[in-house]
């Protein structure tokens, strides 16, 4: 009896830890998109696919497998052809576009944080982006936002796990709404045409 | 005597479960009488507004008004099917937030073609939530080695508001809208054990607006 009472004690205890351990393999939808005629060679070093964000002593979350499976979606949708490489001496000949992804961040607030029921997770993304000859274009800046809708019954894991799933899912929507409007793509886009008609 | 003690209690029990229903008020804008066609193979999907900051439309709701619409001949595609199979387009950072949106992402061949090929043609947007808004009493409960109890009174009102707009995805224009306010006060007596009498008022928001929407649709 003893025992089972320590054991429900451990439960119980062990669900008012505050420690947080979170790995996100969620695969995401593909996305409904026309792509523009561009081969990008999108650069996966492995500080990135191996990503795990530590906001705090006591959090940490994997976000490496999780944010590759969103940008092979996410950049199909703004790219004709993408090649995901290791390495710059993978680029083919064909490549225009050579884009490098990072993670500069990840924070995360707890309802005892922000006095809101809710659970929120930020991904600071940066997209270093170069042309095939490895002239920068631009290094673009990227946040991404997800907060659970409640942390009702929630354990500190899953509304962090599910907050973090939507700030990935807010990071495709950002991509795919924002790409060709960064001003630097946009004259790189405009001289890319010039030079198709000069041809 | 015993008839009358028994009346004396049937009536407070009454008195106490009246005091547990929610008051719901609907307000229909609909700018013809006529019901809105669809026909057997197109479907209304219902989607839940997350863009505000302090908020947002909870999934149990969409879900719960869902099922009312469907109980008709109205089918309706779940709201995360939705959202996946158009995504990233009705994420919260992207949704359309008025008509203007809409027409401009239903110019993309692409998203229209989805669209098409799931037989979407009405979107209901749903926004609100549910607040606690005055709460009063005071409970206490104590457990020792000869047993435990709760002594006190407590109660709370709840109030539920929440927006319908009907889009029609195939003439992209606004078909209509339904507003619900529904409120209602929970009681917690304690008297040795605590004694909950709870007013559904959610429940009661859910239940007018998906009946009131349902009867918005005419399957033809």
């Amino acid at each position: 009896m003893k025992r089972i009472v320590g054991l429900v004690l451990i439960v119980f205890l062990a669900g008012c830890s505050s420690s947080a351990s979170v790995k996100i393999s969620t695969v995401f939808p593909s996305v409904v998109s026309e792509s523009k005629p561009i081969n990008a060679s999108i650069l996966i070093e492995d500080s990135f696919a191996t990503y795990v964000g530590a906001p705090n002593k006591n959090t940490k979350i994997d976000i490496g497998a999780g944010q590759i499976n969103l940008l092979k979606s996410a950049f199909s949708g703004l790219f004709e052809t993408v090649d995901f490489i290791t390495s710059l001496d993978q680029i083919s000949p064909e490549t225009d576009l050579i884009i490098t992804p990072s993670v500069l961040e990840v924070q995360v607030s707890t309802p005892s944080e922000n006095y809101l029921n809710v659970f929120e997770v930020w991904i600071k993304y940066n997209l270093e982006i170069k042309a095939a000859d490895g002239t920068p274009i631009t290094n673009w800046f990227m946040p991404a936002y997800g907060k659970t809708p409640d942390s009702f019954m929630a354990s500190k894991e899953n509304a962090i796990e599910q907050a973090t799933v939507i700030a990935l899912r807010d990071a495709g929507a950002k991509l795919m709404l924002d790409f060709y409007r960064i001003p630097a793509i946009n004259d790189w886009l405009s001289r890319q045409n010039i030079k198709q008609e000069s041809r | 005597m015993k008839i009358r003690t028994l009346n004396f209690q049937l009536g407070l029990v009454l008195i106490i479960l009246s005091g547990c229903s929610a008051t719901t008020t609907i307000d229909e804008y609909r700018p013809t009488d006529q019901p809105i066609f669809l026909n057997s193979d197109e479907k209304v999907v219902i989607l839940g507004r997350r863009d505000a900051g302090h908020y947002e439309t909870d999934r149990e709701f969409i879900e719960c008004v869902g099922k009312k619409v469907t109980s008709g001949e109205v089918k309706v595609l779940p709201e995360q099917q939705f959202i996946d199979a158009i995504y990233p387009w009705f994420e919260p950072r992207t949704a359309p937030k008025g008509l203007p949106r809409l027409k401009r992402l239903m110019q993309q061949r692409s998203i229209k073609a989805k669209v098409d090929a799931l037989s979407i043609r009405y979107l209901v947007w749903l926004d609100g939530s549910t607040e606690t808004t005055g709460q009063g009493g005071s409970m206490s409960c104590a457990i020792g080695p000869g047993g435990g109890g709760c002594l006190g009174f407590a109660q709370w009102d709840k109030l539920s508001v929440y927006e319908a707009t009907v889009w029609d995805l195939e003439e992209l224009v606004e078909k209509g809208r339904l507003r619900v306010d529904s409120e209602g006060t929970s009681y917690l007596i304690g008297a040795v054990a605590p004694i909950p009498l709870l007013t559904p008022v959610k429940n009661d928001a859910c239940n007018s607006l998906g009946n009131q929407l349902k009867s918005f649709f005419s399957v033809e």
